[in-house]
């Protein structure tokens, strides 16, 4: 049996095709600007990978912030449900799961594999990858690269703001007094840092914990964050695709439950179709 | 008589005046693009050029702004609160009450008679409801800053943006725009959020009678009617809203340095 998880994100759509006991195939790419109607192709896309034809899946889900414009799933789930999931597969110890997505943070408390709390920030991009891209951005520097520049510094710039607007300007700021960007870099790095510690200290940082998302893939953040907790955090091989694995795995477990003949009814009403929410060109068919 | 000149040096804008006893001369006004000291530089020959004037000729230079220690000349610096402070009660002896939407904050001054600071609340821990978010969509929507008065005017559904943040602002438009909404609709809304925001911070010192807008949000007519309508109350427009504070900065040091008049 395959079972499939997608997970629309904000920036990135990451998907995961498992069979019973091993990840076989993923896909990570960016979700774009009128991303949603991709999702049939990336799930595709991800199994053509493997030579498996769409109908051989015998359940997917859908998560993240996209999830309900994917109309060929059989269950979307939240993405804190996913993510715990997907985190707790791979880590069986964890008990705290700091998420820095595109959009937003979070910080979710597992206890036996279950959720116990949970906070939230998408209210103030301060604290969120949005703060690492516009930063990246005003220096002129690839996102994937301020990290790594930011471990060079040894003397950190005092970054006074929180407000990613007020950061920008106190980064001009800094490079007219001559400040190196290593450490302005590293300066922004750790008020990103404070500022996560801060949000999911409120539900208690217990080990292990597992960093996520595509904050977990910048180095800079991952050390400021050990030294602020004050131990090492745990980091998957690909930290983006735990959303898609856990709804993956939750897949398994919904197909589990099922006979095979609503299964395979199930399957047969499964319409694989782009959806669009922008209005469709009616000049084209004058007479309709 | 003497000259004096004000050089308000912001983290967008640079301006300078030119005064002479109580007679603006000229000013001017130039983009600080990042680099302080050439703005200033700039911006001050540009106004003693306006006014027929050498260096040589100013007895003091007053001057404030994020910039303003960025000024290869001696100057006498004051806060930008109370520059703007003396700037309006300059230019409107009437005012109780400044609001002043630059591009990096906002901020709400409660004025005395003299034009000293009475009260003032300043949005410096996030950048909601200060200038910066118009310039951020008007890049977004491909419009001019000074366009989006006017289109703001027309709206008569104004989109609801579910954060004050600037930065998730500028997210929430893009997908707006993608569901078809109109232009206007998005900078009426922004707008609205603004001048709500805006009257929460005249909230906490309270409101008096006469009220003035400054500051290059002041510029922006649709800002303006928004911010009136919702606190139902008429504001005063300097004619050249961003020379307030320089302005302010020129009086103010000739005070400091107890120069007679």
């Amino acid at each position: 049996m395959f079972f499939a998880g997608i997970d629309i994100g904000s920036t990135i759509t990451k998907v995961v095709v498992r069979n019973e006991k091993e990840i076989i195939s993923t896909l990570i790419r960016p979700t774009g600007a009128e991303h949603r109607r991709m999702a049939h192709e990336a799930v595709l896309e991800t199994l053509q990978k493997v030579n498996l034809g769409f109908e051989e899946v015998d359940y997917i889900i859908a998560t993240g912030y996209g999830r309900i414009n994917v109309p060929f799933a059989d269950a979307q789930i939240s993405e804190i449900t996913c993510h715990m999931r997907g985190v707790n597969w791979i880590f069986p110890g964890v008990k705290t799961i700091i998420d820095v997505g595109g959009q937003d943070c979070k910080g979710i408390k597992v206890e036996n594999g279950k959720m116990k709390n949970f906070i939230m920030n998408d209210k103030c991009a301060a604290g969120t990858g949005r703060f690492l891209e516009i930063i990246a951005d005003t220096l002129g520097l690839a996102l994937e690269d301020i990290g790594e520049i930011s471990l060079r510094s040894k003397k950190p710039a005092e970054i006074s703001k929180t407000c990613t607007i007020f950061a920008e300007q106190e980064i001009l700021l800094r490079l007219s007094e001559g400040c190196a960007i290593e450490d302005i870099l590293a300066g922004l790095h750790k008020a990103l840092a404070n500022r996560i510690y801060t949000m999911v200290g409120k539900i208690k940082i217990e080990k292990e914990v597992v960093l996520t998302g595509g904050g977990a893939k910048n180095q800079g953040l991952r050390k400021w964050l050990e030294e602020k907790i004050g131990y090492p955090v745990l980091v998957a091989e690909e930290p983006l695709l735990t959303g898609a694995l856990g709804a993956a795995v939750l897949a398994q477990e919904k197909a589990g439950k099922m006979s095979d003949q609503d299964l395979a009814e199930m399957k047969k009403n499964r319409k694989l179709e782009a959806v669009t929410f922008f209005k469709e060109d009616s000049t084209s068919n004058p007479g309709a | 008589m003497f000259y004096q000149a004000g050089l308000d040096i912001g983290s967008f804008m640079s301006k300078s005046v030119i005064i002479e006893g109580e007679k603006v001369l000229s000013y001017s006004i130039l983009p600080s693009s990042g680099k302080f000291k050439n703005a200033a530089i700039t911006v001050l020959n540009n106004a003693l050029e306006k006014a027929n004037l050498t260096f040589s000729d100013l007895k003091i230079i007053g001057a404030t702004g994020l910039g303003a220690s960025f000024i290869p000349y001696p100057y006498v610096e004051s806060s930008e609160v109370s520059c703007q402070s003396r700037g309006i009660k300059f230019l409107f002896p009437s005012v109780n009450i400044v609001i002043e939407v630059g591009d990096q904050s906002t901020r709400v001054i409660k004025v005395t008679d003299k034009g000293k600071v009475a009260d003032c609340v300043i949005n410096d821990r996030c950048a909601a409801g200060s200038g910066r978010i118009l310039q951020i969509i008007a890049k977004v929507l491909r419009i001019n800053l000074e366009e989006m008065g006017a289109l703001s005017v027309k709206s008569n559904n104004p989109v609801r943006f579910s954060t004050g943040c600037s930065v998730f602002a500028e997210t929430e438009a893009i997908s707006r725009i993608a569901e078809g909404a109109r232009k206007e609709d998005i900078i009426a809304g922004l707008h609205q959020a603004m001048a709500i925001k805006i009257y929460s911070m005249i909230q906490k010192i309270k409101m008096e009678e006469v009220c003035a807008i400054t500051g290059g949000g002041a510029k922006d007519i649709g800002l303006v009617k928004t911010i009136e309508r919702v606190i139902k109350k008429e504001l005063l427009v300097p004619e050249e809203p961003l020379i307030s504070g320089a302005i302010g900065a020129a009086l103010i040091a000739v005070e400091k340095s107890g120069i007679l008049v």
